[in-house]
């Protein structure tokens, strides 16, 4: 890869690329049509995480200095005292969750934003309904067959990497419905020719195939058959096998920790990756959420950890990423009868990266008294998430075109971003 | 000779088919019979056999080219579109699968999601408000599977499984191929999900009485069936879609009825003490923000008729919205308070203040809008109750629109992705000449000498469940874990049941084909070959009648003739003997295979409220597999390397 990125860099391209064994055609072709070639460019790329089972926001990023908190969730209301939870101080009026401390440190460097009431104007509380809405992007209208991500990939317009947006999922999130290509994959050592895991039987076959769909009538089929011989090629699975994160980087093994890990292979390899897409489930505490311990502080030590990790992994590219995290609402304001919180309207998310105007609480709360909750009970939706991703992706992929991302919205981005 | 049986063949074919037309045509209704220009378009009778078994079955099987052109295609054809052949080996596979034929009813009172096995479980106090006292995981899933166990539940999971099950067995077992065809193209048009907890438990019911009856019926049966399924009504929300714009919502007697009925739910509501009280009060503040829905009309408009451009507008959409204002779901569950209500009252009582009720269905007077309506330049008087919504749905389903957008979507499912303007028309006109009848439009396509055309012969690309399904037809196949098929068409990019927009899955060629999908593909072709698909057995021998190819040539050609009757191989064949000619490969692989460290697991990434015991049965299936693959190895292992390649190949994946 260190020697194709030199070579891109030298500009010699022209010479290589008429038939030159080892190359990927696609590079050939592109060089051959005098396109720039995206994929070993260094490429910006943004990395959402969704969050499935809507976070809980109020005690994520807990709003600990307004006394309504302790009234409606006496059990699980947190401040910064130690004898209630200690919280981290973000700025006197909010506190983050403790088990978020790995993420701290970028908050106070100004790197991490967090965004807070945020959510969509479709006041459903139907998990499925919500994701459905946001994923797609638009909150009324279920029938848009794309996802946001997806039409944010067509937006970019470099049409050249099999990787260019991928999901660490099984099949492929609602965000990356669409016309443009996107891929979806648990592992990618799965990305190769499974003959008996014997690499003379997966050469041949390897071989095979790769014959047959060079010969094939079938444009479809010969074009893509040659992409993913391509694609095979740069991402050798013994590399893969091999790749270990930056020393001293362990990275949670989890769902999310291992999808993270992967997504840091994918940017480190230089494959033109520009979207990525990793879940992460259990947020839907209805019963027993705890506070310092119990199912919600496992999950935000699992959640920041992971983030922490592969942030720390990407030392060398981070100006070139940008996290941000998302979850389809909040939770009530106040707690339930089983010690958990019910499905609620905003939450809060988190942005990630060096171009981001971060170590600030975005947000336009009002108190939690009754008065302001949306129908005497939830947290009231102050910022549409399109305001937040639209910005996000406005300044990190350089998409202008918010009308094609965000159909039926005209509000405006949030200014979080730098530039 | 052969020539001449053929012709015979077709004479008395098209003879029967005649005789046959007249028989049964109703005097309203004359019917089209079925000519096949095939010989027009240059094809054989097993040229175009092979063709009509590509795209109106999931794959032909072992001689069943011959078959069908001995049985005539005509005839073939038209026994297909009946759909009444005798099924016995389908029988045999389904025969233990309990859940097929049960009610939504009984299903939502049988397989418990998520939410209704967590009521259970504070119901038992295995859960208490207090968090000390809740019971260790172990423990409590210990004692959730008694009480469940002895209370005759089940976990939805369970029903799931039989769903996803049903349809791999059906597709490439059952003889009425055309109807699982068919039953496949219709549910994906009239699309739910397995991803919406609402919808999930009445999926099963809702291809078995919404779809499959109506296959190559009426459309407008289709629509109206699906319009009322509890799965389409909670899937796109239609089920909360409610007015007060009616007399019997704002009469004083009703209102304290009302008032009456919810003194209870209120009393305890204040009681905040009571366990489960979180959940009811949510239910209730859920039930207070409802009003107008506007999913349902949207997408009944832009995706199940009328097409996006099928010349309707925002304000159509309110006003379909409105019109089908009360369309709901009877009260399923056995606790449910809506039950006691209409019991108290009596359904005969409701139904003179205009409620109706149909199996699951129910019109809800008292959540209906009443005023008059204007919906594509027709007006709707005031005061239109149930009938209302039935003949919004009968204009949009006999529409020439919706003639349009139906017939093409036929066309390219059937024809190619890219079906001609005129095609299309000679459909539409079939289809409303036929008041919608789906056989006479699929008669009217394979009248037309396009569907013959060569530009049309295997341009269509197999989805990766057609592709599977092919593949098992295509070897005779004994599939005995059809959730492990499931989990490959996962994987190849088609996670059927659990496509989450109302689109359905777009049916193009290059939505399929993309590299991740199509290493997988060529991956399936090897695991499925070489026996490493667990509960998946071929006997790639058997086919050629137990004789061992010569040579790798000889394999190559005997199984490319198998697996792709009527193509035209001998490229291939030449160029894929060179590479597969080790002859030592087999030692080879055997010796690598037994050095080989086990390969790690990954944990799959919890996808919404998915299926927890899907991936664990898929990571026993792999971990199995891959112990056993050192054993199966070296066994005819060329014949089916050679089949792996031919499934993995360009050729296979296409129809």
């Amino acid at each position: 890869m260190i020697e194709r990125r030199a070579f891109m860099k030298s500009g010699a391209l022209a010479l290589f690329a008429s038939g030159f064994g080892g190359l990927p055609s696609f590079i050939a072709q592109a060089a051959n049509s005098n396109k720039i070639i995206q994929p070993y460019k260094k490429n910006k790329t943004l990395v959402c995480i969704f969050q499935r089972g809507a976070m809980d926001g109020l005690m994520t990023v807990s709003p600990y200095a307004d006394a309504n908190l302790k009234t409606l969730r006496p059990s699980l209301y947190m401040s910064p005292s130690e004898k209630e939870g200690g919280l981290i101080d973000l700025d006197g009026q909010f506190g983050l969750h403790p088990a978020m401390a790995a993420l701290s440190g970028y908050f106070t460097d100004k790197r991490m934003a967090i965004v807070h009431g945020v959510g969509s104007p479709n006041n459903t509380r139907s998990h499925f309904d919500a994701q459905d809405y946001m994923e797609a992007g638009t909150p009324y209208n279920k029938g848009t067959a794309s996802g946001w991500l997806n039409r944010a990939v067509g937006l970019m317009g470099h049409d050249a990497s099999p990787f260019r947006a991928v999901s660490l999922t099984n099949s492929l999130p609602r965000s990356l419905y669409g016309n443009n290509e996107a891929l979806a994959i648990n592992n990618l050592q799965d990305f190769a020719i499974q003959a008996r895991n014997t690499p003379i039987a997966m050469n041949s076959a390897s071989k095979s195939f790769e014959q047959l769909y060079d010969q094939t009538s079938s444009s479809l089929l010969n074009k893509t058959g040659k992409e993913s011989f391509d694609a095979l090629k740069m991402l050798n699975i013994n590399t893969l096998k091999n790749y270990q994160p930056a020393k001293d980087i362990v990275y949670p093994a989890t769902a999310l920790g291992n999808s993270l890990k992967q997504i840091a292979v994918l940017i480190k390899m230089n494959l033109g990756l520009e979207v990525a897409f990793a879940e992460s489930g259990g947020w839907d505490t209805h019963v027993n959420q705890g506070t310092t311990n119990g199912a919600l502080a496992r999950n935000l030590k699992d959640f920041s950890d992971s983030i922490a990790a592969f942030w720390k992994d990407l030392s060398a590219y981070q100006d070139d990423v940008t996290v941000m995290t998302m979850t389809e609402f909040g939770r009530t304001a106040h707690q339930n009868g089983t010690g958990g919180t019910d499905h609620g309207r905003a939450s809060c998310l988190f942005v990630l990266g060096n171009d981001v105007q971060g170590g600030k609480v975005y947000q336009n709360l009002k108190s939690l008294a009754k008065e302001n909750l949306e129908d005497g009970r939830d947290l009231p939706v102050s910022t549409d998430f399109r305001a937040v991703f639209s910005a996000v992706a406005n300044c990190h992929l350089s998409i202008n075109d918010n009308k094609i991302l965000f159909p039926e919205w005209s509000g405006n981005s949030l200014n979080l971003m730098k530039g | 000779m052969r020539l001449k049986r053929m012709f015979k063949t077709i004479t008395i074919g098209s003879l029967l088919t005649v005789i046959f037309a007249f028989t049964t045509t109703s005097p309203f209704n004359s019917r089209t019979s079925i000519r096949l220009p095939y010989k027009k378009a240059g094809l054989t009778a097993q040229q175009a056999a092979a063709h009509l078994l590509n795209r109106f079955s999931f794959g032909a099987k072992p001689g069943e080219v011959d078959a069908v052109v001995a049985q005539g295609l005509e005839n073939w054809l038209e026994a297909q579109l009946k759909g009444k052949e005798v099924d016995n080996e389908l029988t045999t596979h389904l025969q233990f699968m309990d859940a097929l034929l049960l009610s939504n009813e009984t299903i939502a009172n049988t397989y418990l999601t998520p939410g209704q096995i967590f009521r259970l479980a504070i119901k038992h106090k295995l859960i208490d408000k207090d968090s000390a006292k809740s019971l260790e995981r172990k423990e409590y899933r210990a004692q959730l599977k008694e009480i469940m166990d002895q209370e005759g539940l089940k976990p939805f999971q369970e029903l799931q499984t039989q769903l996803i099950n049903q349809k791999i067995l059906r597709a490439a077992y059952s003889n009425n191929q055309l109807h699982e065809v068919l039953t496949d193209f219709w549910f994906n048009h009239f699309n739910v999900s397995l991803t919406k907890p609402q919808c999930q438990q009445f999926i099963l019911p809702y291809e078995r009485d919404a779809i499959r009856p109506f296959v190559t019926d009426d459309f407008k049966q289709m629509v109206l069936a699906t319009a009322k399924h509890p799965a389409m009504l909670e899937y796109l929300d239609n089920a909360s879609s409610v007015s007060e714009n009616n007399l019997l919502s704002q009469s004083p007697a009703r209102a304290a009825l009302q008032k009456r009925f919810e003194k209870p739910l209120n009393d305890r509501l204040a009681d905040t003490n009571k366990p489960g009280n979180a959940f009811l009060k949510q239910a209730v503040a859920a039930k207070k923000t409802q009003g107008l829905n506007e999913n349902y009309a949207r997408e009944v408009m832009e995706l199940h008729t009328l097409g996006v451009d099928g010349g309707y507008t925002q304000t159509d959409v309110t006003a379909v919205a409105k019109a089908l204002t009360g369309w709901a779901v009877m009260p399923l569950l056995n606790d449910a308070p809506g039950r006691k209500l209409i019991e108290k009252i009596g359904k005969d009582n409701m139904e003179k203040r205009g409620f109706v009720y149909q199996g699951d269905f129910m019109f809800r007077a008292d959540k209906h809008d009443e005023s008059a309506k204007q919906i594509l330049g027709k007006t709707f008087a005031e005061n239109g109750g149930y009938y209302e919504g039935m003949k919004v749905l009968e204009m949009l389903s006999n529409h020439p629109s919706t003639a349009k957008f139906i017939c093409k979507k036929l066309a390219i499912r059937f024809v190619s992705d890219h079906p001609s303007d005129a095609l299309v028309q000679e459909m539409a006109t079939s289809f409303l000449k036929h008041n919608g009848n789906i056989k006479e439009v699929l008669i009217t396509m394979v009248n037309s000498i396009e569907f013959w055309k060569d530009d049309a012969l295997r341009e269509k690309i197999k989805s990766p469940f057609e592709l599977a399904i092919s593949a098992i037809r295509a070897t005779n196949a004994t599939v005995k874990q059809p959730l492990q098929i499931f989990n490959w068409c996962t994987k190849m990019g088609q996670r059927f049941y659990f496509y989450q927009a109302p689109t359905g899955f777009p049916d193009k060629g290059d939505y399929w084909i993309n590299t991740g999908a199509l290493l997988n593909r060529m991956n399936f072709g090897l695991a499925f070959a070489t026996g490493k698909i667990p509960g998946v057995t071929v006997d790639l021998l058997a086919l050629n009648a137990n004789h061992e190819p010569e040579s790798i040539e000889e394999a190559l050609r005997i199984y490319s003739h198998l697996l792709l009757p009527e193509r035209n191989q001998s490229e291939n064949i030449k160029r894929l003997s060179a590479l597969v000619r080790d002859e030592n490969m087999a030692n080879k692989i055997a010796d690598a295979t037994s050095k080989l460290p086990q390969p790690e697991l990954v944990p799959e990434t919890e996808m919404m409220q998915s299926t927890p015991s899907l991936k664990r049965n898929l990571n026993a299936g792999m971990r199995k597999q891959n112990q056993t693959m050192a054993l199966t190895t070296g066994n005819n292992s060329t014949v089916s390397q050679v089949t792996g390649v031919i499934i993995g190949s360009p050729e296979f994946q296409r129809k």
